[in-house]
């Protein structure tokens, strides 16, 4: 089993000029695979094609955590509605300040044991798989490499494989 | 030869005095450059005064007179170590919120509050710590009363420049000022604290001026600061007891050092070794960690750098040629030095500069008087006033510009991050006058008190 057999091909994408409430509002109603609606990360692909970022839910989150707060531990000082008004300042910031910019990818071939390596070591959920000319052919998710190991380790005769 | 037959003996402009120049111009050159970072520029100029035999191993290790000042690494170190242990039992945050709600959430109440309060943890801690301890807060009530950040930052950082000035640990210049003179926590607080109280009274006074009337806020809002707990600050009570009982001995030890004849380092490395004894942390690499490396590294290089220039006689002729300006007064050259190092430490980094005058006014007494030595020489009534111009022009004069002082630094920085840049032009603004202000105050405090009234 290599990474391009369990990825998800990849159908949206955004740009890095994109604002995050807009950037938001494809999360929100990106398909994911056939029938389920809704990620939580997609790759930013400049005008070229070339992937120059990934924006997940956690990006997200830190455009309303001001940086002060990471600072010392003030979270028992903060108010109602404090994320709320953080968020409408945060809607105009463009993907490109925000997104992760050292993207963790693998490559259309890569073993699944590699992939596992780099979703513990790296701790990430979502690996954007590479193919061969560097464009970005599909997302492998954490999900599914667990599928795929429960498949493994409930079938008693091989201990893996189909 | 021995280090007193080198420092005795007339120098001559050899290659060695020329090299050792060069090393020293160039390093200091790209330090204020900023093209490479500071600490490397130290260490690589450091070993070049060693590979090229213009200071000896031994003598930048372990000759006093050329190499580092370890009481003042070993007290940067311990005082590192103490903060590091101490900043998770949320006492800091206590501090900052309980302060704010003294307020009673007025906006122009708490901006004084909290330049008090900077002010005087300054005084006891580092200005860097204090800064990266309070503006945080500082920066959420603003948020909270819907204010301007801004003055929160600026009122702040500026204070801990006034406060860190008060005592020996309060300001890096201070620390190696010390160490160079021989003088003790209590020296400074009654030399240096009583002007720093005046100067802190005229700072409130011009923060009301600038400010007073532009920060406003709405009644809702206050309630939000009302409505912070800080006991919630609180994480770890046990490891807070005991961090205050360690941090009330190591203060007491302050006092007393000069009576008991222990040096400060002494009295930290001891408070830092017992709280990490106390703390039961099985992992000390950790707070080992947090201690600013690049920090101390920058001033072990620094050291050997200035012993290079001090060994060849640059800094020699340096007295020489100041001596020669103000004519052996030493009132004029107090008055040059606190002015010429209000200047110089606004725009360039104070712990090179105080680096460099350190050696450069114990060569100046060595003119003066040749025949002592020791502590009389470092104490003789007339150079006094000479140190302290020297602490009250490298510490304030940090306030001049965003790159004065480390503490600015930093605050220019958080504020990049909130997307509200203070540029270099704006921190001058508010900054320069009140610097000049405050070498003012300094200036009248230093005549009045050891050359007209001589106490």
């Amino acid at each position: 089993m290599k990474a391009k057999d369990l990825m998800v091909p990849l159908q949206e994408y955004l740009k890095p000029g994109t604002t995050l409430k807009e950037a938001a509002n494809i999360l929100r109603t990106a398909k994911r695979g056939e029938e389920k609606v809704g990620v939580k990360g997609l790759p930013v692909l400049d005008e070229t094609g070339k992937m120059v970022g990934f924006l997940s839910i956690g990006d997200i989150l830190k455009a309303v955590f001001p940086s002060y707060m990471s600072l010392m531990n003030l979270g028992d000082f903060t108010w109602d509605g404090m994320v709320e008004d953080m968020a409408k300042k945060a809607g105009n910031k463009k993907v490109s300040e925000m997104m992760t910019q050292k993207v963790i990818s693998v490559t259309e071939d890569a073993s699944l044991m590699e992939c596992v390596d780099h979703m513990l070591k790296s701790n990430v959920k979502r690996l954007p798989v590479l193919a061969k000319e560097g464009k970005v052919a599909g997302i492998l998710y954490e999900r599914d490499v667990f599928f795929e190991i429960t498949k493994a380790m409930l079938d008693e005769n091989t201990g893996g494989g189909k | 030869m021995t280090h007193e037959a080198a420092a005795a003996a007339p120098f001559v402009m050899d290659t060695a005095f020329w090299t050792a120049t060069t090393i020293f111009l160039l390093a200091y050159a790209v330090i204020v450059s900023e093209k490479i970072h500071k600490t490397i520029i130290a260490i690589f100029g450091a070993g070049l005064m060693l590979v090229l035999k213009i200071l000896e191993q031994h003598e930048a290790f372990h000759v006093e007179e050329f190499g580092i000042d370890w009481n003042v690494i070993f007290l940067l170190i311990s005082m590192m170590v103490i903060i590091n242990l101490m900043r998770p039992t949320g006492v800091f945050e206590y501090i900052a919120i309980k302060s704010a709600k003294w307020g009673k959430g007025d906006p122009f109440r708490i901006l004084v509050i909290f330049a008090i309060v900077t002010a005087v943890l300054s005084a006891l801690l580092d200005n860097v710590t204090t800064v990266l301890l309070i503006v945080p807060v500082t920066i959420l009530i603003a948020d909270a009363l819907e204010v301007d950040p801004l003055p929160y930052l600026i009122s702040c950082v500026l204070a801990s420049n006034i406060g860190g000035t008060a005592t020996l640990i309060g300001d890096p210049p201070n620390i190696m000022i010390a160490s160079k003179a021989q003088l003790d926590f209590m020296d400074f607080i009654y030399h240096l604290a009583p002007v720093v109280v005046v100067i802190m009274v005229f700072y409130v006074f011009a923060i009301k001026l600038i400010w007073g009337k532009k920060l406003k806020t709405k009644e809702e809002l206050k309630k939000r600061i009302m409505a912070m707990n800080e006991n919630e600050a609180i994480k770890d009570p046990l490891m807070l007891k005991k961090s205050l009982f360690v941090l009330a001995l190591v203060l007491t030890g302050f006092v007393f050092h000069g009576v008991l004849h222990f040096q400060p380092a002494t009295v930290a490395l001891f408070g830092a070794g017992l709280l990490l004894l106390l703390s039961k942390t099985h992992e000390p690499h950790h707070v080992l960690a947090e201690v600013e490396w690049p920090t101390i590294f920058f001033f072990m290089g620094l050291f050997i750098i200035v012993g290079g220039v001090v060994k060849v006689g640059l800094i020699k002729w340096m007295s020489l040629q100041i001596l020669d300006l103000t004519q052996g007064n030493l009132f004029a050259t107090s008055m040059v030095v606190m002015w010429f190092s209000a200047f110089a430490s606004a725009f360039i980094d104070n712990i090179p500069y105080v680096a460099t005058m350190n050696p450069l006014i114990v060569d100046m007494a060595k003119q003066l008087w040749p025949n002592l030595s020791g502590v009389q020489l470092l104490h003789h009534p007339d150079l006094m006033p000479l140190w302290w111009s020297l602490a009250l022009g490298a510490c304030l004069g940090g306030n001049g510009t965003a790159i004065g002082a480390s503490a600015n630094v930093i605050v220019v920085g958080m504020s990049e991050k909130l997307g509200k840049r203070i540029s270099f032009g704006k921190f001058m603004l508010y900054g320069m006058p009140l610097m000049i202000m405050t070498v003012i105050i300094s200036t009248i405090y230093v005549w009045l008190r050891y050359y007209v009234l001589k106490i």
